[in-house]
């Protein structure tokens, strides 16, 4: 390895202050896999090491911010050792971490994958009946597409977990195929029901408990995504992959969780 | 053997520092809006400063206490009666059983903290009191037990010997807290990842023009009326994590800072953070009330913080 390759890998990274109680890394600014897989990599090497002054790592498309508690910070030796500065502190983050990788010393990358490396892929029902998809219709008239066409585009595509964001548990995924593309209502509903899966651009997310949304419903799963029971809470998280699997409205009913 | 609430006011809740650890999920910190009012009437009544306390907005709750308590109201002046006798702020207070609490008028500031000595009994969520997506209702009712049934890890002056804090430390703390949190200085902040898109002029007016507090204020964000501030781009960004204090730029040009019910996640021009000494000032203002905004650095931000948060842990 030599010092240049470092220095490359590690301009592709940016490191801001948000603020006096958090900092910012950042890629750059696209939605794309493999941006989101480098900062989920970098969110849970981070998290190994375990410093008691982050309160929050919370990573969003190119973005990982950690909230800090600022005294926590200044009473841990890291503080003196990059000179009580936070910027510096990040900054040495990320030449330890290109580091590690360099040195393929990166054990965390099996932790969240099966045995044969490929992702864990989590499975989600969807009643896409139209008592459900409320908006298929309007869908299936805008983007002149059948309703099984639909329903079979957006359940071939495996999906990656941007952020989470909105409600406790919305996650926010992609990409959807091109031809069920639509944009969110020029004004939102008043009540979306929890459970509904919707679509917004190249999106799709399903909302976790009712709340007012713009998202064009397509239809409605039956499971719980969030439950504010602190064992249980998110079922998703930035960086997980998952795909839609239609049923019937009888198994909806069957399986329903919210009743 | 409880404090009761008779009359809900429009948005009170109870309030500790707040949930942090979940917003990877989605899940809002919530919290104090201004911490260092809530800190100092509990440090009247010898609890640990991060004890839930009620937050109160005007027109604010009334309570019936049923059995005796010690309260200590600090923050806004909303005029505080007990039993229809006007009462004072940053004092301990000795409620007796069926003694009503009720808040006359706003004189100053926008919210106000009521204190009860001991620890808050009511449940918890995922290790904190604060109220999420809900407020006080009428018959709520709340209990406190006294101060050494439970542990406290968190620092608090009761763990020093009793003569080290004397009123005249107590009395300086209140005066340094009061003039902190009520004076009319500019708010500070550090520019944040999209204070380079603002046009040359926007970064001048953002820091030379008046900005009044826009009547849709509350705990999620106050809006504010100023200058339109242009970006040299669309204000189209892909959403990363915000925090308390966060200068939003919205589409339409005007400026909306986030406070402690805020979304964990934004898509707009992220202009900067009101820095965390500033915030309980800045959460204090009343609607329609001016502010200035000026730019700060961390180095200072933290040296203000530290000192501000050190007068809580006196040691003599």
């Amino acid at each position: 390895m030599s010092s240049k390759e470092t220095i490359f890998e590690k301009s592709k990274w940016n490191v801001n202050l948000l603020g006096d109680h958090a900092i910012v890394f950042s890629l750059t600014a696209n939605m794309q896999e493999e941006i989101i897989e480098k900062i989920i990599e970098l969110k849970n090497w981070i998290e190994l090491a375990k410093n008691d002054f982050i309160i929050e790592s919370i990573p969003s498309y190119h973005t990982l911010t950690l909230v800090y508690d600022i005294q926590q910070f200044y009473k841990n030796k890291i503080a003196i050792e990059n000179n009580h500065s936070i910027i510096a502190f990040a900054n040495s983050l990320l030449t330890q971490f290109e580091l590690t990788k360099k040195n393929n010393q990166l054990q965390f990358e099996t932790e969240k994958k099966q045995e044969n490396n490929s992702p864990i892929i989590i499975r989600i029902p969807v009643c896409y009946d139209l008592s459900q998809g409320i908006d298929l219709e309007n869908l299936s008239t805008k983007n002149n597409i059948s309703i099984n066409e639909i329903i079979k585009k957006h359940c071939e595509e495996i999906y990656l977990v941007y952020c989470l964001g909105f409600l406790p548990g919305f996650a926010y995924m992609g990409k959807v195929n091109t031809k069920i593309q639509i944009a969110r209502h020029a004004s939102p509903r008043k009540e979306v029901m929890a459970g509904s899966v919707g679509i917004a651009g190249e999106q799709t997310g399903i909302y976790p408990m009712n709340s007012p949304g713009g998202w064009q419903i397509i239809g409605r799963t039956p499971l719980k995504i969030f439950d504010p029971n602190p064992s249980v809470l998110g079922k998703l998280q930035a960086g997980d992959r998952i795909q839609f699997y239609p049923i019937d409205f009888a198994a909806f009913e069957k399986l329903n969780e919210y009743k | 053997m409880a404090i009761k609430v008779i009359k809900s006011g429009i948005a009170d809740t109870i309030q500790d520092k707040g949930r942090y650890g979940y917003q990877h999920l989605g899940i809002q910190p919530n919290g104090f809006l201004d911490y260092q009012s809530a800190q100092l009437a509990n440090f009247i009544l010898h609890n640990t400063i991060t004890e839930p306390v009620f937050e109160i907005h005007f027109p604010a709750s009334t309570f019936c206490f049923t059995s005796n308590y010690t309260i200590c109201i600090s923050g806004a002046n909303f005029v505080p009666l007990l039993n229809e006798k006007s009462i004072a702020l940053h004092t301990p207070i000795t409620v007796k059983e069926n003694d009503v609490l009720q808040f006359l008028k706003p004189l100053q500031g926008r919210v106000a903290y009521i204190a009860i000595q001991g620890k808050i009994k009511n449940e918890t969520w995922l290790d904190s009191h604060s109220y999420f997506a809900k407020r006080i209702q009428k018959n709520d009712i709340f209990e406190w037990g006294a101060n050494n049934e439970k542990e406290s890890s968190n620092p608090t002056h009761t763990d020093l010997p009793n003569n080290s804090i004397t009123n005249e430390i107590i009395n300086g703390i209140i005066n340094e807290i009061q003039s902190q949190v009520f004076s009319t200085d500019p708010i500070r902040f550090i520019p944040g990842p999209a204070w380079e898109d603002l046009t040359p002029s926007a970064k001048e007016s953002l820091v030379s023009s008046k900005f009044q507090i826009s009547l849709q204020s509350n705990r999620m964000g106050y809006p504010l009326k100023g200058p339109l501030l242009p970006l040299h781009k669309p204000n189209q960004y892909l959403s990363a994590a915000v925090t308390r204090g966060t200068l939003q730029l919205l589409p339409n040009g005007e400026l909306m800072v986030l406070m402690a019910d805020h979304q964990t996640i934004g898509g707009y021009a992220n202009l900067g953070q009101i820095i965390l000494v500033d915030l309980p000032r800045f959460a204090q203002l009343s609607n329609q009330a001016s502010i200035h905004f000026m730019e700060n650095n961390i180095d200072t931000a933290h040296k203000l913080y530290q000192q501000i948060e050190k007068k809580f842990i006196h040691r003599s």
